[in-house]
């Protein structure tokens, strides 16, 4: 390895052509950038708002936490994690409302579990509960309850 | 205002940071962000295309269209941190992993750590060959990418606080949203907090207040402050992590385009100290020994 010689730095410039491109290129991206901000949603990614924990939750209301619950066709019951269908508890909860409007569409749940478990059995049931942790004040009483928001079973 | 947009930057940094980054990609896929080879099996129903899938017509991700892009990605992330080819590999990895990263946020939920490390991977592949060390290259192309890159990362802050804004208004500041969040995913060191009163209310206004003055770190002049400042930035993600265990890794990444890396040569120091014991050895060899 050469040791760092003391030379005087040389400098690379850039030609004028060359700033004004990049002057260009960042001033197009800050604005969709910022344009996204101001009206975009998570649809407009990566130029959507980073709206990251941007919600205002009541001290009072209800904490939702949503899970879901299979049962196989051999009868076990048990707590359907998402690495078993390859989605993250955040993207059943983002699709939740597709879910409700059409619980039908578990199925394609159901189907990337048999992708990922071939082997086993099947899913004859989905649930997708909701737990409800009651706030007092911002702090848990202790209480919770839970409701299933969405059912499927195969036809 | 030119002058600090394109303030000339040694390229040793670049090839450190290049280093970095690529290195990261790997490390991103497999045991940051696993969740997103899954995705392979998820059935096309589930697919919901984001705007920019529907724009540029991209394909619904297949089983086989998810493996390709994930052993390309891998290939061509590890070829170029080693600083080889820099224009066509940093291409080939910035086009990979944006389609890496419409496979993983195509699914119902789309996360927001993403866009300071997009930028960098974009803007790398601009500056062409840089050697690890070279403290005496100034470039002004550099100093434009590592310029926008810290834009990006700072508008990741700034920009999260007009969302707050946005979405959950001034109210935000004395809502619950970090007590759901403890609930949610907190951890032995932050589940106590949901109990103290206005604690995490006080939190919520220093994060906002931190958020909107972010800016400032682009103008500091001194590399030791600026630094120091970023230090600050980075323990404040120690501090979240430790709270609910989310870290915007990539966010990270991209942030140590702030820091000096050109003075960071691990390889040297561990070469330097070898020789060094070496020579300590010999010198002890070499003093006679009274018979």
């Amino acid at each position: 390895m050469v040791q760092d010689r003391p030379v005087s730095p040389t400098r690379e410039r850039l030609s004028t052509a060359g700033k004004a491109t990049r002057l260009g290129l960042t001033a197009v991206l800050g604005g969709l950038l910022l344009a996204g901000t101001v009206v975009g949603q998570d649809d407009a990614f990566p130029f959507g708002p980073f709206r990251m924990y941007s919600t205002t939750d009541s001290l009072d209301a209800p904490v939702k936490s949503t899970r879901m619950e299979a049962v196989d066709t051999a009868g076990r019951r048990f707590a359907l994690r998402g690495e078993e269908v390859g989605l993250r508890r955040a993207e059943i909860e983002g699709q939740l409302g597709r879910f409700r409007d059409d619980p039908r569409r578990l199925g394609g749940v159901a189907t990337a579990y048999r992708n990922r478990h071939p082997d086993g059995p099947g899913l004859a049931r989905i649930e997708i509960i909701t737990r409800h942790f009651a706030l007092d004040g911002g702090r848990p009483t202790g209480q919770h309850h839970d409701t299933v928001d969405v059912a499927w079973t195969p036809r | 205002m030119m002058n600090w947009f394109f303030a000339p930057v040694p390229l040793g940094r670049v090839a450190a940071l290049r280093t970095l980054a690529y290195a990261f990609v790997p490390i991103d896929l497999f045991l940051l962000t696993p969740w997103v080879l899954p995705h392979k099996d998820v059935p096309g129903e589930l697919y919901r295309p984001l705007l920019i899938g529907r724009l540029l017509h991209l394909p619904t991700p297949s089983f086989w269209l998810v493996v390709g892009v994930c052993v390309a990605l891998t290939g061509c992330a590890l070829v170029a941190a080693t600083g080889r080819a820099p224009r066509l590999l940093g291409t080939a990895v910035f086009v990979l992993y944006f389609e890496w990263m419409i496979v993983a946020m195509s699914y119902g939920k789309v996360d927001h750590d993403r866009i300071g490390f997009l930028v960098l991977l974009a803007v790398l592949p601009t500056i062409g060959r840089a050697r690890w060390g070279d403290t005496e290259t100034l470039s002004e192309r550099a100093g434009w990418a590592m310029r926008v890159t810290q834009i990006a990362v700072v508008c990741t802050y700034f920009l999260a606080a007009w969302a707050k804004l946005r979405f959950g208004g001034i109210e935000w500041l004395n809502g619950a949203t970090l007590t759901r969040a403890v609930l949610r995913r907190g951890t032995f060191l932050s589940d106590w907090t949901v109990q103290v009163p206005f604690l995490l209310v006080a939190f919520q206004w220093f994060i906002v207040a931190f958020e909107l003055s972010s800016p400032a770190v682009l103008f500091i002049r001194s590399e030791r402050l600026r630094t120091r400042v970023v230090a600050g930035f980075y323990a404040f993600h120690v501090m979240v992590y430790g709270a609910i265990t989310i870290a915007f890794w990539p966010h990270l990444v991209a942030m140590a385009s702030f820091l000096p890396l050109e003075r960071v040569r691990p390889i040297v120091w561990i070469r330097t100290r070898r020789q060094q014991r070496a020579e300590r050895r010999q010198g002890e060899v070499s003093v006679p020994r009274s018979p």
